[in-house]
């Protein structure tokens, strides 16, 4: 079974008009103009796992009233096994506005969500049960609030101690606790600031210096994202720069939790595991969806044709 | 033939037998689940709760044959007795019963067990016992008419 973490789960809800105008009534007729799906970095990946033909994939979290029902309902369309702890407050709704002409984008990011104590101590104890038949355990997204930022450390401890492997994508402070509990895979990712480790990123020096703190401070291997590109620091201290060439991007949306899916199939699918040729196939799968309009992936033989266009060069190491 | 895999429940929605009955009853009402299992701490499948059996034993009459009269009185015998009850483990009011069936059952297995059981959720789990979902009798009507369809349409 693959076990998938989502804290901070959200409705996400697209409504795509023509132009979006201030202080002015839209009215939207056709389906394919509102778009509504569960969101969450973990829970997409799942997502992913189930598509390419994984049978037993759940996603653990938090979930919170009517509307929490109502994500799961839509979790389980796809076969994905619900794991989720029911809060008393109601779960996150994100609103994306898209205009067509002018291109435009406005997003109302929705942080209500609120989980008790009680909630967080119920959620360790459903983790520590349901994880026994999964060999890796992929954590993601970010904590809401009510929850420690500890929480990371402490889930991946749990882990650790059950011999299980963790894949962690975090940011901020709960990324600097997590390492703590030395995570075999970390991928930060950039939230309000960018940051990693309370440290400004603005050239590669910054990003690399940051990669190698990663690891000092617990992580065994790192990949960061650089721009389009990503920098990969494996456990034997060598840099390596992942970078496609000759692409278009039409969309972000799923693109790192398609990294991450194309990362772990590959080290699930293989006895002779390979950290470059893990991070190809994770980019490949990433770049398929930023070229297409989908979230979610369908196919391997749709993204293999994406790995001739990455190269990876050695930096340091 | 049809799986119990294709029209289940997947989640893992669940108690342990030393969950407490205030737990269970929370769980209960937040998933709208009346009917929850029992898992041990590596989720394999041991029992059942059922709201029906934490009710009979809080009140005290048989439940469902409240006169209005007494039904003031009962009830609040019934929270008197809750207070004591929901601290009480599961493990006292589960049914250890094993009846649950596997994904790969076929369907119409679980038509024959549903009717003859009078059972309306049954607990699916894999070949190794450990818990998948559920399956009730709107799962079960949702295949018969997939059955029906298929066969109006032969």
């Amino acid at each position: 079974m693959i076990t998938t973490v989502t804290l901070n789960p959200a409705i996400d809800r697209e409504y795509f008009v023509e132009k979006n105008e201030v202080m002015k009534n839209q009215f939207i007729y056709d389906h394919e103009d509102l778009k509504v799906y569960p969101g969450g970095k973990g829970l997409i990946s799942a997502i992913n796992f189930k598509a390419l033909g994984y049978n037993d994939v759940q996603n653990i979290g938090f979930v919170g009233g009517k509307q929490g029902l109502f994500f799961e309902k839509m979790v389980q369309k796809y076969d994905i096994i619900s794991n989720y702890i029911y809060t008393e407050s109601e779960i996150r709704n994100n609103v994306k506005i898209i205009g067509r002409e002018p291109a435009t984008y406005t997003q109302y990011n929705d942080y209500t969500f609120k989980v008790k104590k009680e909630e967080v101590e119920e959620l360790i104890v459903r983790f520590k049960r349901s994880i026994s038949e999964s060999e890796c355990i992929l954590m993601s997204g970010s904590v809401p609030e009510g929850v420690d930022f500890n929480i990371y450390q402490r889930l991946i401890k749990i882990a650790k101690n059950k011999g299980k492997h963790v894949f962690l994508q975090a940011s901020g402070e709960a990324l600097k606790l997590a390492l703590k509990s030395e995570p075999e895979v970390v991928t930060p990712y950039f939230k309000h600031h960018k940051t990693i480790l309370d440290l400004e990123m603005n050239d590669k020096e910054d990003y690399i210096k940051a990669g190698k703190k990663m690891q000092e401070m617990g992580a065994k291997r790192v990949m960061i994202p650089f721009h389009c590109d990503r920098l990969l620091f494996d456990k034997d201290g060598s840099v390596y720069q992942l970078s496609p060439k000759g692409y278009c991007i039409i969309n972000w949306l799923g693109a790192g939790d398609a990294y991450n899916t194309g990362y772990l199939d590959y080290a699930f699918q293989t006895d002779n595991f390979d950290f470059l040729e893990a991070n190809r196939r994770g980019g490949a799968a990433a770049l398929w969806i930023a070229e297409n309009k989908e979230i979610y992936l369908d196919d391997r033989k749709n993204y293999d044709c994406c790995l001739d266009r990455l190269e990876i060069k050695k930096l340091e190491g | 033939m049809s799986h119990v895999k294709e029209y289940m429940v997947r989640t893992m929605n669940s108690v342990t037998p030393d969950d407490s009955i205030r737990k269970a009853i929370i769980l209960m009402y937040r998933s709208e689940q009346s009917v929850l299992p029992v898992v041990d701490h590596q989720n394999l499948f041991v029992g059942t709760i059922y709201s029906n059996n934490i009710l009979k034993n809080i009140i005290p009459e048989s439940f469902g044959f409240l006169d209005s009269s007494r039904l003031f009185y009962e009830v609040n015998e019934a929270v008197e007795n809750l207070k004591y009850v929901k601290d009480e483990k599961v493990e006292k009011y589960m049914a250890r019963n094993r009846d649950a069936v596997k994904e790969n059952s076929d369907m119409k297995k679980i038509a024959d067990i549903m009717l003859n059981n009078k059972e309306s959720h049954l607990f699916v789990i894999n070949d190794k016992g450990f818990l998948r979902g559920f399956i009730e009798r709107s799962n079960l009507l949702h295949y018969l008419l997939d059955e029906a369809e298929d066969k109006r349409n032969d």
